[in-house]
């Protein structure tokens, strides 16, 4: 059996939580994020004819009463940073988080997810905004919640960066 | 004391002997200079040279090769090899530890090349070994059976069989729950650094969540305890007691071990544990600074983490036994009954079922079990024996026997025996006989009207398979009970005075129960449509000449003949004859003798009449 331990980072009510529970096996209640300040998902995939066991630590989105804590992303091989696209701060907030994440855990592959696309009409990114992020070489991909566009595309996306290497 | 002062002590200790060998040598040189300036004295330095050195000169010369040659060999080893096993195996485990791998390819090595030597060496053990963990086993089953006994009949099982049926669990896992002292349900072996799962075991009937995601979660509750209270980095989380569950976290370099227990584990469970994580990363310390998420090297982990599966319960006495005695008792002697009443039950119906098939007029085809109920299929003759009284006789419950006959005509000898009478309703004086020509045979005796019935249903009979009936050996009741008469009235003799037709006393009462008999005659012989004539004898004894003998004899018939036609007899019944002295009864050699001879004798004729 093949595991991997990725994270999923990002400004406080991006949507995190929402994004992936109809698409992850668990266990434990969203309690765990406002005590504990991480709660586990399991997403088994078969990536390159493969079985992969991705162990999602869905950590308590930053705001100004509580930061990230760090030691959580020990040992991940990848990570999520959700953005809401309806909240342009909330850009900022990840590419703040990246390099947090990129200090403790090294350079391992990541996603930037844009979500809410499905209140895209109420963006406050603009496309500019989006290809300057594409332009650093970082994958984006568009998400919604709501109706599940691209869940299951960012953790093959996220699982294929990993097994790559 | 540690390698490397032991080391240093040896590289001083040969140093110093270097020194003195070192001032050994400048002495021989000094000694060499002496020699070469005073010649004539050689030979005494010769000899003062080897006082001097002669005995350590082999003990040099080794030291020289030593020195010439630093590198330890193979000899060197062997000698101290053994000695070191068993200082280092004092110290502690690393050394054995550290053998495992090479011991265990040894043996597989071994079982390769000849699996013999190592099952003939084993074999010794085994047997031993396989013995006691089957009579543990059997304890143990004993154990557990005593405690679900003794605690199914005490006031607490009630409340243990409330709260078997409020948590849904059986009341056996109640029983053992509630006697446990502890048990340790879950394993985890977790990477520390990621927190992923490396291997996890399980206790036999306990549940266990998804161990990946526990494992996670218990890696971060770790780092939220350590991050919030600001404890040193190498400290750890060792505890977790929540209610009557605890987890136990023991660290090592790079895995954690998790067990989760319910219950007091002792102590001493710590160094189990703490053993356990030492071994893992001896064995597989490559496999775990490699790990990239791959478990299946771990897989080799799970014995030692079994070792950690740990239970104990509380120990019942040896006197409670007594109730898996007594209750072991009651069940062999249950077993006994029941066992003895199958037998018995089997054998009679065994028996049943065989003497029911050699009846007349019953086929058995079938016999079995239906719904608890025995069962028999066949065909039966009316006239067979009631199956009911061949049970009976076999003491078998009827209530427990189905019957399912279909009706058919037998032609074995006795059913057609039965037919036959039955049909011809014969008396019980009639005996039939079947022969194997197809002739019913009549025997005994039976009242005429009867036998010629009979004989008028022959036809009858042929519908049967009685292809003849035969009734010559049957006696006709009647013609049987005319000849009694006939004997009875000629067994009368009515004696006479001498010389005289007067009777002799007491003879009158013979004459009229003698009426009686001739009237029963007369009328059975007319009911035969017989004709009788009954000769009335006259006798005389032998005194006197022969034709006063004659006329004498024909007066005494004579007087029998008014006699009995005076009491309503038809005088065409009788005849009378006079014998005279010609048919004496005796000889007359005494007056005794003359008296019988005086006589009316009586002889009937009875003659078929054709009317």
């Amino acid at each position: 059996m093949l595991q991997k331990k990725i994270c999923m980072v990002g400004a406080f009510a991006t949507g995190k939580t929402s994004l992936v529970a109809k698409f992850v096996y668990s266990i434990f209640s969203e309690k765990y994020q406002t005590t504990v300040g991480v709660k586990i998902d399991k997403k088994i995939l078969e990536v390159q004819e493969q079985e992969l066991n991705l162990i999602l630590w869905d950590l308590y989105g930053e705001d100004e009463f509580q930061k990230l804590r760090t030691s959580y992303l020990r040992g991940s091989s990848g990570y999520l940073l959700v953005v809401d696209g309806t909240r342009k701060s909330t850009l900022q907030t990840a590419f703040d988080l990246q390099k947090r994440v990129e200090e403790t855990v090294g350079k391992v592959p990541f996603i930037l997810v844009l979500n809410k696309s499905d209140l895209e009409d109420e963006w406050e990114l603009d496309l500019a905004m989006i290809e300057a992020v594409e332009e650093k070489g970082w994958t984006v991909i568009k998400t919604s919640a709501k109706t599940g566009l691209n869940v299951e595309e960012i953790f093959h996306t996220l699982a294929s960066k990993i097994l790559e290497g | 004391m540690s390698n490397s002062n032991r080391n240093r002590l040896a590289e001083e200790s040969l140093n110093n002997n270097y020194i003195k060998e070192n001032n050994k040598l400048s002495d021989l040189n000094e000694v060499s200079s002496i020699e070469d300036s005073i010649q004539p004295l050689t030979g005494e330095l010769t000899q003062l040279r080897s006082l001097l050195l002669g005995i350590e000169e082999e003990k040099l010369h080794r030291f020289y090769q030593k020195l010439d040659n630093p590198q330890v060999d193979a000899e060197d080893i062997s000698s101290m090899l053994p000695e070191a096993v068993v200082l280092r195996t004092m110290e502690d485990k690393q050394l054995s530890e550290a053998m495992v791998p090479t011991v265990e390819q040894a043996i597989e090595s071994s079982v390769n090349q000849d699996i013999n030597i190592l099952s003939q060496a084993l074999f010794p053990i085994i047997a031993p070994a396989t013995r006691k963990a089957i009579a543990s086993a059997l304890d143990e089953m004993l154990q557990s059976f005593n405690y679900a006994l003794e605690h199914s009949i005490s006031p607490q099982s009630w409340k243990w069989r409330i709260e078997a049926r409020q948590t849904g669990k059986s009341f056996a896992e109640v029983v053992l729950l509630r006697t446990m002292i502890y048990r340790v349900e879950q394993v985890f072996l977790i990477h520390k650094h990621s927190g992923l799962m490396l291997q996890h075991i399980v206790a036999a009937s306990c549940t266990a969540q998804d161990p990946s995601l526990v494992s996670a979660m218990l890696t971060a509750i770790q780092d939220f305890v350590r991050d919030s209270f600001n404890v040193p980095k190498q400290e750890g989380l060792h505890t977790l007691q929540f209610g009557e569950l605890t987890i136990w976290i023991e660290e090592g370099p790079s895995c954690v071990l998790a067990g989760i227990i319910r219950g007091n584990a002792p102590e001493e469970l710590r160094f189990v544990f703490q053993n356990t994580i030492e071994k893992i990363h001896l064995k597989l310390g490559k496999e775990i600074s490699d790990f990239s998420g791959d478990t299946e090297p771990f897989v080799a982990s799970k014995p030692y983490l079994k070792a950690c599966l740990e239970s104990h319960y509380e120990k019942p006495t040896k006197s409670k036994y007594i109730y898996a005695g007594i209750s072991l008792g009651i069940l062999a002697m249950v077993l006994g009954v029941w066992g003895f009443l199958a037998i018995r039950d089997n054998k009679s119906w065994n028996t049943y079922v065989n003497s029911l098939s050699e009846q007349p007029g019953i086929i058995v085809n079938k016999t079995g079990r239906k719904n608890g109920k025995y069962l028999i299929e066949g065909m039966r003759d009316p006239l067979a024996i009631e199956p009911n009284k061949l049970m009976r006789k076999a003491n078998i419950n009827e209530k427990a026997v189905v019957h399912q006959w279909k009706p058919f005509i037998s032609l074995e000898e006795e059913i057609l025996v039965k037919r036959a009478a039955k049909l011809l309703q014969k008396p019980n004086t009639v005996t039939f006989k079947f022969d194997n020509k197809g002739v019913l045979n009549a025997t005994g005796s039976a009242p005429r009207e009867w036998i010629f019935s009979a004989r008028e249903q022959e036809q009858l009979l042929s519908v049967l398979g009685i292809t003849k009936y035969e009734d010559r050996q049957l006696k006709d009741l009647d013609i049987e009970q005319l000849n009694i008469y006939k004997i009875e009235i000629e067994e009368v003799r009515i004696l006479f005075e001498n010389d005289t037709t007067l009777f002799l006393p007491g003879e009158t009462e013979k004459l009229s129960k003698l009426v009686s008999k001739i009237e029963n005659l007369i009328d059975a012989s007319n009911s035969l449509e017989k004709d009788v004539l009954i000769q009335i004898s006259g006798h005389t004894d032998t005194t006197g000449i022969e034709d006063a003998n004659i006329k004498l004899s024909k007066a005494r018939a004579n007087q029998i003949l008014i006699y009995l036609t005076s009491r309503g007899i038809d005088r065409n019944n009788f005849i009378t004859k006079a014998f005279g002295s010609k048919k004496i009864l005796r000889p007359e050699s005494t007056e005794e003798d003359k008296k019988f001879n005086r006589r009316v004798s009586f002889k009937v004729m009875i003659d078929d009449v054709a009317k």
